[in-house]
């Protein structure tokens, strides 16, 4: 067992104490009863339970959770779908999800909206060549899959968001 | 047992089948009504701003939607915690199961209940007809099936469960003894479909499945394949007029003809997995009072419940329910993989088998693979005869073998429909195929996107662009010359009583860049070779036998609630429900709840017998009761939302106009009634939320909802159809006139008064003639598809593609447009990727997940090179057609022509895999 504090959020939770070998999908599912973090492979080949990890750096990546201990994320801040929203208010990429029928039963969503989240966070800090644009959306979506929607709409919904704010996205006169 | 709470239970009388709908109180759960989302539960509706779907807001903010997110501290009343449960499945089928050696469970990963076999034969279950089968193997047995339950584990907590479910992750402690090879079971059902037209269109058919009823062989018990002569000994004799004609058509197929060209080809197809991005999963609590409580997410939430209570509701105290409450979730993706399913039964058996104790049981992905639903592999051989001169095509036959897996399940009706299909968009005078689905010891394959006719219409559109070739015809002018035309006869002898949109299609096709500028890309560039295919298609919706339930409730402020059985698997139901009743009520709804079996108690609905098999004079007769539908509530798959689906909901929603908005806009109007115009309410349409009528002040809504209420007009209309293609229709006797509608009940509501239910003064259902036929509801599609194959590693890469496809009146376009892209991707996956081994060494075995798996990723795809044109309705009213299918078949096809096109070789199986190409470059 081990003592388990982290962010989740921006909430402190902890400590709380886990087996070694839970996995942090059923930590959030199972323990915190967060079931917006979906569970599709236990395999980490769906990506259907990633969840944005915030680094100390200021930069952000997605892990899966399905096949990584909880304790792994000891002193992490992280964040899940149900993050996204503040104060009630869609962030861009939600509503864009949402603008473009972006999903069908949306089991997926989840996975999408974090990895897109963390898109828009890197481009952010390091824009691209609007040439570049769509190998990078792809680039960055590739590992999810989504057995409903053939990803047109998710990877249109993401590009929208950044074209939308292309002075912050994209490098400028490109 | 004594009725649900929820009222939609299944009473077996003595003499036979009967069903009854009790009457239903409503819910008493408000409180969770305001703070949960199950279907029916959400409150906000983005679609009221005229975007996004009705979940878009739950699905993007992580919402507890899906059967796999509750537990039971989330259901008001049940108890705190959540105990977990593990079906175990048999990895071998062909030996005998001795036991399990749980000896590696210590301490507090022990189980708490061990449910087996045995433990059901104590408690006196039975097993639902549908699932025939053994559902736990008894020890001493060879598992019929690979993934076949043999136990249920049940772990008071989840840190056992978590723990336990590790341990046993290889599947090694199911034991097993002598070898006995696969256990035989005899086939599940084999039919033959026969039609001779006559000399001229016009003329009537000479034979048809239509004329003569389907027909099918004798059963032999000692053989595991039909005998499909008509001169086998005790040949039924319907079966041996059509066999006579059948063998008189591939005699003409075999004779030495010059001026026909036959080829004779076999193709075979694989299995797949629905890959659902949810696995199963379901809850239940069994509670003191006797009250079987269950949280679920199937397709089919009606039969769900009926089989559940046939499966406990002989069984002894204390494990018979005195009532049953189902609650049903939204559905991680369905692809029809969770219409009929037998996980429903564990989750209740688990329930029952640890009383008091809220029990949740979810697959995991391995178990998913090993125990779910997966299409069936066809082995097709299929003979084509075509005049030289003419082009046309003379006459056709085909056998169809199925492998169905572990149960019966669906296999029969895929086999039919896919046997129907075989022809697809084709005029074909002379037909003859024969289908049958086996047992295998494979894991039990069932419903899926296509049922049938993804594999059938492949191997035609592949054996049509081959003649093509032979014929030295353009392959488009090809499919033109001999596709059926609008009041042609299908393969059954009757014609498609909707729109035929084919030669539309096939112009589109043909006018494309991507096969105007073939020959250019063909041109080669230094090692990739570059090839373009098409082919076109056309996919029934509707089973011949759907059901639709629909309530709308009109509020004093004008906000709208519409209630459906159907369930939301991602295909856009409940927007589609809230566009199609705003075309009756001006408004958007404000609140859309799906899989709402529960909300038609008023309607008091009884049904009997099986509608597909019914004779009409058993028909006559039970319709006298004003009660009586041949069936109550159906499944749901995508391709009938629309159709089926929306149908109540909208014929509710006129009754309301009708009785409701009209009398008030009349009113308003200070119109008499016997003023000309009071009956002049086809002539009122909806503009921006208001009643526009020529020359009257326009009315908003909510000014018409108020008045209605105020005045005690219909406010609310519960409604019933039934349809075997073609709806049920019945008078209704209303406000001294008499009603009628493509509706067999109806309850309305006036002002804020109770529903009540209208019997109806007369009813035409549908025909069980209708029963003979074979596909009337169609949709069409075509693809073009231009590829590039890597010459040295095979990989191939879709370069561009184009789909046109019609669905009449598409009631959300971009609900359509997505399916239509998901569909392409499942079909891109089938021709390209996906595979299970049949039986050992397949998803039986428990160690099969995604990365051994492979589907359509979006590198896979050409996202940025996939045109999709959804053609406009050809008349503005055209009833709204399904899509969801149709729309994946054709990239198939299209694929395989496009790989013989780029490198000469022909491929009959599948999927062609990049190392099967680069063999064949090789």
């Amino acid at each position: 067992m081990t003592t388990l504090s982290l962010t989740i959020n921006g909430r402190k939770h902890g400590p709380l104490e886990v087996r070694d070998d839970l996995t942090m999908n059923d930590f959030l599912r199972e323990v915190l009863g967060m079931t917006g973090t979906k569970f599709g492979c236990g395999a980490a080949q769906c990506l259907s339970c990633a969840i944005i990890v915030d680094n100390p750096d200021g930069t952000s990546t997605t892990t899966p959770t399905c096949i990584v201990p909880a304790v792994a994320f000891q002193g992490n801040s992280i964040r899940t779908v149900e993050g996204h929203a503040k104060d009630g208010e869609l962030s861009a990429l939600q509503k864009a999800f949402i603008d473009h029928f972006a999903f069908q039963c949306g089991y997926c969503t989840a996975g999408f909206l974090n990895e897109g989240q963390v898109l828009l966070e890197r481009l952010a800090r390091a824009p691209v060549a609007r040439n570049e644009l769509e190998q990078t959306i792809a680039d960055a979506l590739d590992s999810h899959l989504c057995r409903c929607t053939g990803y047109v709409r998710y990877h249109e919904a993401v590009r929208d968001v950044i074209l939308a704010d292309s002075k912050r996205y994209l490098i400028a006169n490109n | 047992m004594r009725p649900s709470r929820r009222e939609f239970v299944k009473w077996l009388s003595a003499g036979g089948i009967s069903v009854s709908l009790s009457h239903l109180a409503s819910a008493k759960d408000a409180a969770f009504a305001t703070h949960e989302t199950l279907p029916g539960r959400g409150k906000f509706n983005p679609a009221m701003r005229g975007a996004g779907r009705v979940d878009g807001v739950a699905k993007v903010t992580g919402a507890k939607l899906y059967a796999s997110d509750f537990r039971a501290n989330d259901m008001p009343g049940w108890p705190q915690t959540t105990s977990h449960a593990i079906l175990v499945r048999a990895n071998d089928a062909t030996h005998v199961y001795t036991g399990m050696d749980l000896g590696r469970l210590t301490g507090a990963m022990k189980p708490s209940v061990v449910v087996t076999a045995a433990d059901l034969d104590r408690i006196g279950t039975r097993v639902p007809e549908f699932y025939t089968g053994d559902l736990f193997c008894p020890a001493g047995k060879t598992p019929t099936y690979l993934g076949q339950p043999v136990a249920l584990l049940i772990f008071e907590t989840f840190d056992a469960y978590d723990r336990a479910r590790l341990a046993l992750r290889d599947g090694t402690f199911v034991m097993f003894g002598e070898e006995t090879g696969p256990v035989e079971v005899p086939h599940y059902g084999a039919y033959r479909f026969t039609r001779v037209a006559g000399a001229t269109p016009d003329a009537p058919d000479v034979y048809s499945p239509l004329q003569a009823g389907w027909v099918s062989p004798k059963k032999l018990q000692s053989a595991p394949l039909p005998v499909w002569s008509p001169l086998a000994k005790e040949t039924p004799a319907d079966y041996s007029k059509a066999a006579t004609h059948g063998e008189q058509i591939r005699a003409e197929l075999a004779a030495d003809n010059a001026s026909l060209l036959v080829l004779d080809r076999e193709f075979e197809t694989q299995s797949v997995d629905p890959m659902f991005l949810e696995p199963e999963c379901g809850i239940a609590w069994y509670g003191k009072a006797g009250n079987l409580e269950l949280v679920l997410g199937v397709q089919s939430p009606y039969e769900a419940t009926e089989s559940i209570t046939y499966l406990l509701d002989k069984a002894r105290a204390p494990f018979k329910p005195a009532q049953i409450n189902a609650q049903f979730a939204y559905v991680g993706g369905g692809f029809g993989g969770r219409d009929h399913t037998p996980f429903v039964l564990y989750v209740a058996l688990a329930a029952v088998f640890f009383q008091g104790r809220p029990v949740r049981l979810a697959h995991d992905r391995y178990q998913q693979f090993q125990g779910g639903i997966k299409r069936h592999p066809i082995k097709m051989r299929s003979r084509i005869g075509i005049d030289r001169a003419t082009g046309l095509i003379k006459a056709f036959a085909a056998d169809h073998v199925l492998d169905g897996g572990g149960l019966a399940n669906f296999s029969v009706n895929v086999a039919t429909v896919a046997a129907t299909a075989a022809i697809g968009i084709y005029d074909v005078p002379k037909v003859d195929v024969t289908t049958v689905a086996l047992h295998s010891r494979g894991v039990t394959a069932g419903s899926m996107r296509g049922y049938g006719t993804l594999q059938s219409m492949t191997a035609l559109e592949v054996l049509i662009d081959e003649a093509a070739a032979e014929l030295k015809l353009d392959p488009i002018e090809f499919r033109r010359r001999n596709a059926l035309k609008q009041n042609g006869r299908t393969m059954t002898g009757n014609p498609y009583i909707v729109s035929v949109r084919t030669p539309e299609i096939l112009d589109k096709l043909e006018k494309h860049a991507i096969w105007q500028q073939r020959a250019q890309f063909k041109q080669a560039t230094s090692g990739v070779l570059v090839g373009t295919g098409l082919a076109c298609v056309t996919k029934d919706y509707g089973t011949g036998a759907d059901c639709s339930l629909g309530r709308v409730e009109l509020e004093p402020d004008g906000r709208i609630a519409i209630f459906c059985d159907h369930v939301e698997m991602g295909n856009g139901i409940g927007t589609a429900l809230a566009n199609r009743v705003a075309q009756h009520l001006g408004g958007i709804a404000d609140e859309v709840a799906v899989s709402r079996v529960d909300s038609y108690d008023v309607l008091g609905l009884v049904t009997s017998g099986d509608p597909y098999t019914m004779d009409q004079k058993t028909q006559d007769a039970a319709e006298k009761s004003p009660r009586w539908v041949p069936s109550i509530s159906s499944a749901t798959s995508a391709s009938i939302g629309a159709h089926v689906g929306t149908h109540s909901s909208a014929e509710a929603a006129r009754v309301i106009f009708r009785y409701g908005l009209w009398p008030a806009a009349l009113e308003l109007w200070r119109i008499a009634k016997t003023d000309p115009r009071a009956r002049q309410w086809a002539g009122a349409t909806w503009k921006d939320g208001q009643l526009v009528m020529p020359g009257l002040e326009p009315l908003a809504l909510p000014v018409l909802a108020a008045t209605a209420h105020a005045r005690g007009f219909v406010t609310g209309a519960v409604a019933h159809s039934f349809s075997r293609w073609g709806w049920s229709r019945a008078r209704f006797p209303m406000f001294g006139e008499q009603y009628r509608a493509e509706i067999d009940a109806l309850a309305i509501r006036k002002g804020r008064g109770k529903f009540e239910r209208i019997d109806r003064v007369s009813v035409k259902f549908p025909p069980t003639d209708n029963n003979r036929i074979g596909v009337a509801y169609t949709s069409m599609c075509g693809t073009v598809v231009r590829i590039e194959i890597n010459r040295a590693t095979g990989a191939l890469r879709i370069a561009k593609a184009y789909s046109v496809f019609e669905c009449g009146q598409a009631l959300v376009p971009e609900v359509v447009m997505g399916q239509s892209y998901g569909g392409f991707a499942m079909g891109v996956g089938y021709a390209l990727l996906e595979t299970l081994p049949p039986f050992e060494g397949g998803p039986g075995n428990g160690q099969w997940n995604l990365g051994q798996y492979l589907i359509a990723r979006g590198s896979d795809l050409p996202l940025r090179d996939l045109e999709l044109e959804l053609l406009p309705p050809l008349t503005p009213d055209e009833p709204p057609k399904g899509i969801a299918e149709v729309v994946m078949i054709p990239i198939v096809p299209a694929l395989l022509n496009a790989i013989h096109d780029a490198t000469g070789h022909r491929f009959r199986s599948l999927p062609v895999t990049t190392s099967l190409l680069k063999g064949a470059l090789a």
